[in-house]
């Protein structure tokens, strides 16, 4: 016998275990397109969900606390200058915001830090860092599970190729040197690395 | 002679990986962006392996200072938006156009990087516009239809080849190769034949330059020499310091 006020309860049971929560990368596309119209307020959203990550990328590209805040300002003032460019048929406001946060981090470490240097701090961090609640609401978790999975399925060269380009900034030439491997093979293990994650997590289209 | 050749531009292709990672030189970047540009299937590629890349940015999320919150939001308060940018449907021309506008600006960004670098010891503003002729040259050239970029690797110093046979013009670009000291002066050759004609004499001890080299004239290789100033007196390389096939 159905209480009244329960009519639809079982429906809802049905869905996956948590509420699915609201997806983070679809909020960010919208969240991008209302900064582009001048929306302050929405920019204050899209920061609370995308600063994470891009001041965590900075540092760890750029291994320097006072660096990445200075490349995070910089990129997230970038994002609501150029916000008008964003087109969603060319890819999501995420790959939007973290391809000009990891050019920026990039270009930063190649002119600020000499070859000697960066050497000797290679290999000095994990690729985790410190992770903390706040981070936590603003990141799908099961994203960045579902990357780490990926990541792990790639072979070795693969894995420490890629690695070492997009967390290190290192160029393919670095990269060759260090993994004492031929160019071309280096260039080919990036791309089919890359394609054999996107295969993993899913990307479809741009 | 021997020419390494250890980044023939030529399978740009298999550089879209390098490319989504941010591993590629300036130069190798915009050759790249030209090859795009009249590719589709790669464009699509392109933005697949860039949307991947950025994934990899939600591993290493960490906790900004609250400061940087305060700073960005005051910041965009102050900072007008880019305007009348809006994106128009994308058609096949029109991304064609966009990537060489990316492709031009990425090269211009590059020369006049040589060329400030060149002008630290003196602030001149006859090498501010040598710089733009020389970025004006370059992306000129790469707008041609059969243009080729080559890159090799010299002492260390990177040397970039854009050629393209049909303007019957080429543009060398050399970058942080060491200097030759004051007596010596980097020479540059291309070899018709198997016989080096000399294209290009830099300045003593100068080790970073943009310098046409034109006639191509059918040139199947690009070679530097270290010489005494001035050039090879005797018309022929003497201290090959490496080269590339174009």
């Amino acid at each position: 016998m159905t209480k009244p006020g329960e009519a639809g309860k079982p429906a809802a049971r049905l869905s996956a275990v948590p509420d699915p929560a609201p997806d983070p990368a679809r909020a960010a596309d919208d969240l991008l397109r209302r900064v582009a119209r001048g929306d302050e307020a929405a920019f204050g959203k899209l920061y609370d969900l995308v600063a994470p990550r891009v001041y965590g990328l900075a540092l760890r590209v750029l291994r320097d606390p006072a660096y990445a805040e200075e490349v995070a300002q910089e990129v997230l003032v970038e994002v609501w200058r150029t916000a008008g460019r964003y087109d969603p048929a060319r890819g999501s406001a995420t790959a939007f915001i973290f391809t000009i946060a990891h050019r920026r981090a990039v270009d930063r470490v190649r002119s600020e830090q000499a070859g000697a240097d960066r050497t000797r701090r290679v290999g000095a961090a994990s690729v985790d860092t410190p992770y903390d609640d706040v981070v936590e609401q603003a990141t799908a978790r099961l994203d960045r599970q579902q990357v780490r999975r990926c990541l792990d399925g790639l072979t070795e060269l693969q894995r420490e190729a890629i690695t070492l380009a997009y967390y290190e900034g290192r160029t393919y030439r670095e990269v060759a040197e260090l993994l004492d491997t031929a160019l071309p093979t280096i260039k080919t293990r990036m791309r089919d690395g890359l394609i054999r994650l996107r295969d993993c997590v899913g990307v479809t289209g741009g | 002679m021997t020419m390494p050749r250890d980044a023939d531009l030529g399978d740009v292709h298999t550089l879209a990986g390098a490319y989504a990672l941010d591993a590629l030189s300036e130069f190798e970047r915009a050759a790249f962006n030209r090859h795009v540009g009249a590719c589709g299937s790669c464009a699509l590629e392109l933005a697949e392996l860039t949307e991947t890349g950025a994934h990899l940015a939600t591993l290493t999320a960490a906790a900004p200072p609250p400061r940087l919150r305060e700073g960005v939001l005051a910041a965009i308060a102050r900072t007008p938006q880019e305007r009348g940018r809006r994106p128009e449907p994308l058609t096949a021309a029109r991304s064609e156009q966009r990537w060489r506008r990316w492709t031009a600006a990425a090269v211009a960004a590059g020369i006049i990087a040589v060329g400030a670098a060149v002008g630290t010891w003196s602030v001149d503003q006859q090498r501010v516009r040598d710089a733009h002729a020389q970025a004006r040259q370059v992306t000129d050239l790469l707008a041609a239809p059969d243009v080729r970029v080559r890159t090799t690797t010299v002492d260390g110093g990177q040397v970039t080849v854009i050629v393209s046979p049909s303007r019957n013009a080429g543009v060398a670009v050399l970058d942080g190769l060491p200097a030759p000291g004051s007596a010596k002066a980097y020479e540059l050759w291309l070899i018709r034949s198997g016989k080096p004609e000399k294209a290009a004499v830099l300045a003593a001890g100068q080790g970073t330059a943009t310098v046409p080299i034109a006639p191509i004239d059918n040139a199947e290789k690009f070679a530097v020499s270290r010489e005494q100033k001035g050039g090879s007196p005797s018309g022929r390389p003497t201290d090959v310091r490496g080269g590339v096939e174009l």
